[in-house]
């Protein structure tokens, strides 16, 4: 339950996360390139601005410049061509001012002792004062007309020149600025500077026009003169007191102080710059007669404020969207995906083995069809297999059983009780068999043929298993029945063979070994049809394997005739008999058990009675077997002759 | 602050009890307000001269009525004056004697664009330097004569214009002021030449105070005053130049003379710095007996003036 869950939930909001995350990608990258260039299109569009409103600026100035200067052209012709009277000059003062109600003065200067009779200074004055008009002659010790810059300056540099502004403290109390122009005179052929006409002209019309300038809430325009004052500006204050390299000092501002020496050199340009923590765009250009520029300021934040309301909006729309989205693209993932719960259910149910839990019903044809359909076969497929699951598994077991009873029986078959003969002193005997298998196809046998002789026998069948462990039951229920009247081993294994040998279809073989021990005297009489030879431990310490006759196991050939042997064990002799199972016990490196550790193990056990001497061995073999499967039945049969009784009653 | 405030007033009060009014005296610096003064404008606000125990009025001189004028008609009884301006009116009738000087050092130099050409003194030789028409023209004609450099000189009023329209090829300007108003004219100090007079021995002092030789021997007290508080002023100017240029700024707008922070702050480091002697074996406020020789030659010399003084009778410090 709490697993399909998991899945469900993780997956919708995997999806959801990965595709927010994607739209929020999109988003981002496709309002950077909108807010870059937009702003690109406004800058460019500032810029056009700027420049239509300098320039209108500048035509607008011009003209007043323009028509000023033309006034004073005209002059300046008139008093170069002309004989000049120095007592009508007055009059053309007070005439300029008279006509030109802009204009807030005039004079015009002449150079000391022009005129001899006039002394040192001359020059007509006429000025506005209030809503007089006044004329004079200025000049004198304290009045050095000749150091002033309106005379100075055009004379020096023989051009036309614009002053820097200054405030006419005397008469109107304005923001006025000069414009001379130096005039000469032909004397004795050699062309004279002689004076300058000079009228002052109030700078009301520039501060007019400029504070026209508007430029969105806060921008405005300034004008500068050549040395950089501040002619007009919004703040009062700067204007004559600062120049823009003072303001610029004042504000820690290199920028401005570049943009000011730009300024200066009369460049048109733009430049971004910082003034009192606000970003502004100064588009500049020169007012070119007077050699002093005009700047525009956009203000940055105020520019790109449409741009960012429109931002602002467009993210806060775009952020619903995102909300939108997420919960429309939660909704149908996990509608979709509910089925998949239902399958998470269903797997559970299926893997608590309730096959015939109902499958959630799926009416499209996509891979949710598919996945019911290969639930649907997945579960009439594991219904199935159970089913043959458990048939098999009671089919084994009943073999299991079966094949546990066939090892009782068969085990049942063989003695088992030791010592088997408590009466037989003459010899002791122990024998185990260890199948591989539940039933095996090895065995050994001892009985008592008759007061005087006791038959042993061992024997492996050809392969294992319970067609083994059958061929073993049939040849030991054989030699019970052959054994009784018979003291010659190899007229037993005769008979033991043609029995076996008749009819057998299976081929199924018994390498075989039998002894009749003579109790009285330890003789023993042996035919051995292809077994391991035994070992024979004598009492004095050799261990050694006992010589055989050669023959083939039993049950191969009806008509072969197996030889016989005889022996004789002295009292505390042992024998050994054992399967290859014993000397073949492999270990995990493939190594056999061999015949000479067996001698080993023998000669170092040779004084236990048999049932120590068996287990030792089987101690030995298994020690060398270690983890690895047990491939044969492992039996072995020992016997110890204690010495005959009539011997024994001799002695 | 205030309980300083409070017994200042009680001084003050005390005093006009015990002796009536305050005895008063009038400065009158030798120029228009500026950060130049900056010190006697401190002692006055701060109450210095009143804690010495006199009233001063600091009273500016015009275009009509220079100080030297204002001394000579007994309006004021104190003027400041550049060393060699004093040793050059120094007459008879104008008899002013030296009661501290204040300025240890020269801010004269010569200023070049670097366009001009002009890299060395030497190349001054030929050459259009501007010079002001009002005076204080006696040091760098001495200069230049004592090359033997022939210079074209231009009177010029008092702006820079006429260098910024390269009307002249050299300009005399003084550090703490015209040059910084280049600078506030656009040009950078690296497009700048400068010969600054110190480095071509003559680092004459400049500002020190200045009355006339009978107001000393009857009011020596109440100048020792006005000197002590003088100083006391320009220390203070010297630990508050936020609040001294504050006080300069106001001085300046109520006279309507434009200007800005920015230079008269620059101003204010620069004159303070003059006021030190440096390696001159002479404590503050006092004339070394060489710098008052030398200047005085150079006078001589340059026959601006044709009798010399005794140093002790121009020099009579009121300590």
């Amino acid at each position: 339950m709490k697993l399909s869950f998991n899945i469900n939930k993780s997956l919708a909001m995997r999806l959801v996360l990965y595709v927010l995350s994607f739209c929020v990608f999109l988003f981002i990258v496709s309002l950077a390139f909108f807010y870059f260039f937009s702003k690109q299109s406004i800058e460019k569009m500032t810029v056009n601005n700027a420049e239509a409103i300098t320039q209108n600026t500048v035509l607008q100035t011009e003209q007043v410049l323009i028509a000023t200067e033309k006034i004073l052209t005209n002059y300046k012709w008139l008093f170069e061509s002309k004989q000049l009277n120095c007592d009508s000059l007055q009059a053309i003062t007070k005439l300029i001012v008279k006509s030109n109600p802009e204009i807030m003065g005039s004079a015009i200067a002449f150079e000391p002792n022009f005129f001899p009779d006039k002394g040192r200074y001359f020059c007509p004055y006429t000025y506005r004062d209030k809503d007089s008009i006044v004329s004079m002659y200025l000049g004198n010790a304290n009045y050095e007309y000749f150091v002033m810059d309106w005379y100075q300056v055009p004379a020096t540099i023989n051009k036309a020149y614009w002053t820097e502004p200054y405030f006419d403290e005397g008469g109107s109390n304005a923001l006025i600025t000069s414009y001379s122009i130096p005039f000469h005179k032909t004397i004795n052929g050699e062309k004279k500077f002689v004076g300058v006409i000079t009228i002052d002209l109030s700078l009301s019309w520039l501060t007019d026009i400029v504070s026209k300038v508007s430029v969105l809430e806060s921008g405005y325009a300034a004008v500068i003169s050549r040395n950089g004052t501040f002619v007009t500006h919004p703040n009062n204050e700067l204007i004559m007191n600062h120049t823009i390299f003072s303001y610029a000092a004042e504000l820690n501002s290199v920028e401005l102080r570049e943009i000011g020496r730009k300024m200066q050199k009369g460049e048109t340009d733009f430049a971004s710059v910082n003034l009192k923590n606000t970003n502004w765009i100064i588009s500049y250009t020169p007012l070119t007669l007077s050699n002093w520029s005009l700047a525009v300021l956009f203000p940055k934040a105020e520019m790109y404020a449409p741009l960012r309301s429109i931002t602002t909006t467009l993210i806060l729309l775009v952020v619903i969207g995102l909300i939108l989205l997420t919960i429309v693209v939660y909704r149908i993932v996990t509608e979709q995906v509910a089925p998949l719960r239902l399958f998470a259910n269903s797997a559970h149910e299926v893997a608590n083995g309730n096959f015939n839990n109902e499958l959630p019903e799926i009416t499209t044809e996509d891979e949710m069809k598919d996945l019911h359909d290969s639930f649907v076969h997945m579960q009439g497929d594991l219904k199935n297999y159970i089913e043959n699951l458990k048939n098999t598994t009671s089919a084994k077991e009943k073999i299991e059983s079966e094949l546990r009873i066939a090892r009782e029986i068969q085990m049942g078959m063989i003695p088992k009780i030791f010592p088997p003969f408590p009466n037989v002193t003459e010899i002791d005997l122990y024998a185990m068999l260890e199948p591989a298998k539940e039933v095996g196809g090895d065995l050994y046998d001892f009985f008592l043929i008759d007061d005087e002789h006791l038959c042993f026998a061992i024997g492996d069948v050809s392969g294992k298993g319970v067609p083994a462990s059958l061929f073993m039951a049939v040849t030991r229920t054989l030699l019970r029945s052959v054994a009784p009247n018979e003291l010659s081993p190899s007229v037993i294994v005769n008979s033991l063979n043609k029995s076996l040998a008749f009819g057998n279809e299976s081929s199924m073989f018994v390498t075989f070994f039998l002894g009749i021990i003579e109790l009285k005297t330890g003789r023993i009489k042996y035919t051995n049809a292809g077994h391991n030879p035994p070992v024979h431990v004598h009492a004095g310490g050799e261990v050694k394997f006992l010589p055989i006759t050669k023959d083939i196991p039993i049950g191969l050939f009806e008509e072969f005739s197996y030889q016989e042997k005889e022996m004789k064990l002295k009292p505390h002799d042992k024998m050994l008999l054992y399967t290859d199972g014993i000397t073949e016990a492999e270990n995990k490196n493939e190594e056999l058990y061999s015949d000479q550790r067996l001698i080993n193990c023998i000669s170092i056990y040779l004084r236990k009675p048999p049932k120590e001497l068996i287990q030792h061995i089987a101690m030995d073999v298994a020690e060398h077997v270690q983890d690895n499967q047990q491939s044969d039945d492992l039996t072995m049969l020992s016997i110890i002759f204690n010495g005959g009784k009539k011997e024994k009653n001799n002695a | 602050m205030n309980r300083k405030k409070t017994v200042t007033i009680l001084f003050i009060f005390i005093s006009l009890l015990s002796f009536g009014q305050l005895p008063k005296i009038t400065f009158t610096p030798h120029w228009l307000p500026q950060s130049q003064f900056a010190g006697y404008y401190m002692a006055l606000e701060k109450g210095f001269y009143e804690q010495e125990g006199i009233d001063v009025d600091i009273v500016h001189p015009s275009a009509s009525l220079m100080a030297t004028d204002r001394l000579l008609k007994e309006e004021s009884d104190i003027i400041s004056l550049f060393l060699i301006t004093a040793l050059a009116t120094k007459s008879e009738e104008l008899d002013m004697v030296n009661i501290s000087q204040l300025s240890q050092n020269s801010a004269l130099l010569f200023v070049s664009k670097k366009g001009s050409g002009i890299k060395s003194i030497e190349d001054l030789n030929n050459k259009r330097i501007g010079i002001w028409e009002s005076g204080f023209d006696e040091v760098p004609k001495a200069l230049v004569n004592s090359n033997n450099y022939k210079v074209d000189w231009i009177p010029i009023l008092s702006s820079v214009n006429m260098f910024m329209i390269d009307g002249v090829d050299a300009m005399t300007v003084m550090w703490y002021n015209e040059y910084d108003q280049i600078i506030n004219s656009g040009f950078n100090p690296d497009e700048l030449n400068t010969f600054l007079f110190s480095d071509y021995g003559y680092n004459i002092p400049e500002d020190g105070l200045y009355c006339l030789n009978k107001t000393l021997i009857q009011r020596k007290d109440d100048l020792r005053k006005f000197v002590a508080g003088t100083f006391r002023g320009w220390e203070y100017a010297k630990e508050n130049k936020e609040e001294t240029l504050a006080v300069v700024l106001r001085l300046m707008t109520e006279e309507h003379i434009p200007t800005n922070l920015a230079h008269q702050s620059w101003m204010l480091d620069q004159v303070l710095k003059l006021i030190e002697p440096g390696i001159k074996s002479v404590e503050k406020g006092e004339l070394a007996e060489s710098d008052f020789h030398k200047t005085q030659n150079i006078l001589y010399e340059g026959k601006y003036i044709d009798k010399k003084y005794q140093f002790s009778e121009f020099y009579k410090p009121v300590k």
